[in-house]
């Protein structure tokens, strides 16, 4: 597969900007050199609101990035979310012209194109048209079926879309550092290419990656993508939510959170009260355990929920193996517990690093969606040996961008 | 001409009402109006087309153009159609007479539609009817000429009939899913017809705690040259009095409560089964608050109906100057119009003023408040504001005395003067009247109906009695010379028998306040809790719950 490629991707998060930069290597290992991160500010939800201070955190970002790892960053995969993007199913369907019977790739790139027209709202694009699976005369294949004998071409895509212009909005963010972007990935699909192993894939998984200001999810069913989406929720309102009810201020809710909160909904954890220190003088604030844990519990719960209606009819009796917790926020005490509740599925949730180091970053829920960029990009590598990733993408991104390329 | 009765509340007797079909449409919306059921009403379908005449339910049919057409249609031809009309103008004169209330329903663009519905119109009119035309007109495909013909039509019946209520057939999309039939699509259109004729019905036939009546209908229609908005809404359950509202609001003919922004009166009409509370209504009238402008008089109606068990209904009625309502509407029209208006004013405004001045200095004879009266119901704008400061004396004189009570009333040449009145039967047996004055004319704060506030006066009868005693002889005599002068009215709001009539005078001052506690709120403010940190921004809405509030303040209530 020739020489080691470095792959750097970039997530704009609600809470922190990161930046991850790996080396895949020929037998297909990924080393990080380096990683980048800041605080976010002006970030809501997912999306870019102030546009100044966004770009000033990627350039610092990129700056921590590029120090550590000894790397010159000129391009980045791009993780993208916010409550405007949306995945869906569609199935396109292809007959074999007369006379011809053996399946060949110019008539796979007929029925994607069949499959991924599908009516979107006008303003806005494509994402991913991510094929599910295919069938040749009823019969399904997961694999490429070129080569096979048939009549008809079955294709299911999953095909994510956003609005264009808050699409534009992350890309033009990067371009003006300046920086490349390969292509454009939806946080939650990155996510899950660094908690799923391929095996949970096909068993079926749902990955739920919790993050400052929105809950992404993406299904996976038989080894493909059945749904995918966001809801704008996420840590962010846990802590605000603490902040209304308790009338703490914004930065001791976010640390009782953190230290003192438990959303399992046990009552032995409810017991008794929470002393927040004040370093000011002032006399302590006592607060009752069950209010803290009710205010988050309550919040987790109607998120949980809404992902649990958001996903298609049959979707949770076709998780194989269970619900995947990841994202800033899945490091909530007691989120386990619930989630199980909520789903009724097995819930692995995944544990705060052990070891210090870069290589700790591996393990870290907060890094799951950069690190997914690394192996999402390394993924498009191998899938398309022939043409590289960066072709593919910056035939896209010229479609998506008028300047520049 | 109807007697005047003290004994009971007057209502209009089923058999006054007649239902007219005129030509295909019209059969097929008088064919859905049998099919659900109208007690008591007539029912009379009138067409050139034998074949669509003697295919229809109605009882009563009326061929025109006997000799004419020869019982084809009248082949997209108006003048043709106005002609078979006329050759069974008698006819049609014997099967309006008596009618008080007379519903013509018309499909216009076609040639007996357009071309016989005015003609019906005016005899209804002239057989003195009260006179309320549904039409709908053509769709755009149908081309430039039948909307011509359409429009034509609905030129003349907008001066002809006291009510014109129309529904642009393009809208009929809106009524039903793109994936429905056409049949449904017609059948939906001709039910909201039909829906529409018995809110009307309903309105004025049955008695309410807080009455409505004609008078209060043609004031809501008054200004001339108007199209109806019209919206009726149902529900039942929790929230019903909401979710009535939101029904009656979303009728196409409404266009979700925007066009109400502009008008000058709105009637509503509430009725529902005897476990209407009247926290539903004042929950039902803030809703409605918020899309009638603040200066907009509301006349305000309600009844219970055992029939309705444990729904509710809404029914609005307003109407809006064709003007504001299609600016580009064809200048000619509206030169005729003008002219129309002018005549009344003329003759009018003098006499008018001569009482006013008689009355500001003596006390009031209701006769003359007649005259009065019927200068302003011309709903000509600059004739009432040159009135209204004079209004406001009358007004204010009887509220000091708190003996006499005035009611003005707007309406046009049909309507005279009017009492709107209630009758609340306590459960101790109490026979305790309630009285609303309204003022006519838009510039004035509105005198809305003040239920919630009436309560507690009422609980405290005996302060409230002396001015009852002596109250009565002012009303019954304005009830008489109602009688007297009134050749049209076709019913008065009496007392109740024997006994003196308690009557509760408002002062101006007190309905002003009411009127400006009632005020609208400028801005729908959604409903939840602090936000915090997320303050300002665009609702996060999901399902209806603003996500950004703690889900432990918003499931807590």
């Amino acid at each position: 597969m020739g020489k080691p490629r470095i792959h750097v991707g970039l997530e704009i998060g609600t809470t922190k900007t990161v930046m991850v930069v790996a080396e895949v290597k020929p037998d297909g290992s990924v080393k990080i050199l380096g990683l980048g991160e800041t605080s976010s500010a002006g970030v809501r939800k997912g999306e870019i609101v102030d546009y100044p201070q966004v770009r000033a955190c990627v350039k610092a970002a990129l700056l921590k990035a590029e120090d550590l790892s000894d790397v010159d960053i000129s391009s980045v995969f791009l993780a993208v979310t916010g409550p405007h993007v949306e995945g869906l199913n569609n199935r396109g369907t292809y007959r074999l012209p007369e006379g011809e019977s053996e399946i060949r790739s110019r008539h796979v790139e007929e029925v994607k194109e069949i499959a991924s027209d599908i009516a979107i709202p006008s303003e806005h694009v494509y994402l991913h048209s991510l094929i599910r699976h295919y069938a040749v005369d009823g019969q399904p294949h997961a694999t490429m079926p070129t080569g096979l004998m048939g009549r008809k071409l079955d294709a299911e895509f999953h095909i994510v879309h956003g609005v264009r212009t808050r699409v534009q909005n992350s890309i033009k963010c990067a371009r003006e550092i300046p920086l490349d972007v390969d292509d454009i990935v939806f946080a939650p699909i990155a996510s899950a290419q660094v908690v799923l192993e391929r095996k949970w894939k096909e068993a079926g998984a749902l990955v739920l990656d919790i993050g400052g200001g929105t809950a992404d999810y993406v299904l996976y069913v038989d080894g493909a993508i059945l749904a995918s989406g966001c809801i704008p929720v996420g840590g962010d309102h846990v802590t605000n939510d603490i902040h209304l009810v308790t009338h703490l201020p914004l930065s001791k809710a976010e640390q009782v959170k953190k230290t003192e909160g438990d959303a399992s909904g046990d009552p032995e954890k409810s017991e008794g009260v929470v002393t927040v220190a004040d370093e000011g003088g002032f006399p302590d604030v006592e607060l009752k355990r069950q209010i803290l844990n009710d205010v988050i519990r309550m919040r987790f719960q109607e998120m949980l929920e809404l992902v649990r209606e958001r996903l298609p009819e049959d979707g949770l009796l076709r998780i194989g193996k269970g619900v995947f917790l990841t994202g800033g926020s899945s490091q909530m005490e007691g989120l386990g517990e619930l989630a199980q509740d909520v789903f009724g599925l097995p819930v692995y949730k995944p544990e705060s690093p052990d070891v210090s180091g870069v290589h700790a970053y591996i393990k870290d829920p907060q890094y799951s969606t950069a690190l997914g960029l690394i192996r999402y990009a390394q993924i498009l590598e191998e899938e398309r040996p022939n043409s590289t990733a960066l072709a593919k993408a910056s035939g896209f991104l010229r479609s998506l961008w008028p300047f520049g390329g | 001409m109807i007697p005047y009765e003290r004994t009971r509340q007057q209502t209009i007797p089923n058999s006054a009402v007649k239902i007219i079909g005129v030509g295909g449409a019209g059969a097929n919306m008088l064919d859905r109006i049998a099919l659900d059921g109208m007690e008591g009403a007539e029912l009379l379908a009138c067409n050139t087309d034998v074949r669509t005449l003697t295919s229809s339910v109605a009882p009563e049919k009326i061929q025109l153009g006997r000799n004419l057409t020869r019982g084809l249609g009248a082949g997209g031809d108006p003048a043709l159609g106005n002609q078979a009309a006329q050759e069974a103008e008698l006819e049609i004169r014997d099967a309006l007479r008596d009618r008080k209330i007379i519903f013509i329903c018309v499909g216009l663009g076609g040639g007996t539609g357009s071309g016989a519905a005015p003609l019906l119109a005016q005899l209804a009119r002239d057989e003195g009817a009260f006179t309320v035309v549904f039409a709908t007109t053509p769709f755009n495909f149908e081309g430039a000429r039948r909307r011509e013909q359409a429009e034509n039509a609905l030129a003349e019946l907008s001066t002809l009939a006291n009510a014109l209520i129309t529904f642009d057939n393009t809208r009929m999309g809106e009524l039903v899913l793109a994936k429905q039939g056409v049949h449904e699509a017609f059948s939906a259109a001709d039910r909201m017809v039909s829906e529409s004729i018995r809110a009307v019905t309903r309105i004025v036939m049955r008695p309410g705690l807080v009455n409505i009546g004609l008078d209060d209908l043609m004031a809501a229609l008054s200004s001339p040259k108007s199209r109806c908005l019209f919206g009726s809404g149902i529900a039942h359950g929790e929230n019903r009095a909401q979710q009535a509202l939101k029904n009656a609001l979303v009728s196409p003919l409404l266009d979700r409560g925007s066009l109400l922004n502009d008008t000058d009166t709105v009637l509503v009409h509430v009725c529902g089964g005897e476990d209407m509370t009247l926290y539903e209504l004042e929950l039902l009238m803030r809703g409605l608050s918020k899309h009638v402008p603040e200066t907009a008089q509301i006349l305000f109606g309600t009844s219970v109906d055992p029939a309705m068990a444990e729904s509710l209904s809404v029914t609005l009625v307003s109407s809006l100057p064709e003007d504001r309502l299609r600016a580009d509407f064809s200048k000619n029209l509206s030169a005729k119009k003008a002219e129309k208006v002018k005549e009344p004013d003329a003759e009018e405004a003098e006499p008018s003023e001569e009482a006013l001045s008689e009355e500001t200095g003596s006390s009031e004879k209701p006769a003359e408040l007649d005259s009065k009266d019927d200068a302003v119901a011309d709903g000509d704008s600059a004739l009432e504001s040159s009135l209204g400061s004079q209004l406001d004396g009358v007004e204010e004189e009887p509220a000091a005395d708190q003996e006499d009570a005035i009611t003005l009333e707007s309406a046009d040449e049909e309507a005279k003067f009017e009492e709107v009145e209630q009758d609340i039967q306590l459960d101790a047996g109490s026979n305790i009247r309630m009285r609303v004055k309204e003022l006519p004319h838009p510039g004035e704060p509105d005198n809305e109906e003040r239920v919630p506030d009436e309560v507690p006066v009422l609980a405290s009868e005996e302060v409230s009695d002396s001015g009852f005693v002596e109250a009565v002889p002012s009303l019954a005599e304005t009830g008489q010379s109602l009688d007297l002068e009134d050749d049209d009215a076709f019913f008065a709001e009496t007392g109740p028998a024997g006994g003196p009539a308690p009557i509760k005078v408002e002062s101006l001052e007190e309905i002003q306040a009411s009127a400006k506690a009632k005020r609208p709120q400028d801005e729908l403010a959604l409903d939840g809790g602090p936000k915090g940190k997320f303050e300002g921004e665009d609702p996060n809405l999901i399902e209806g719950e603003d996500l950004d509030i703690p889900p432990f303040l918003r499931k807590k209530k």
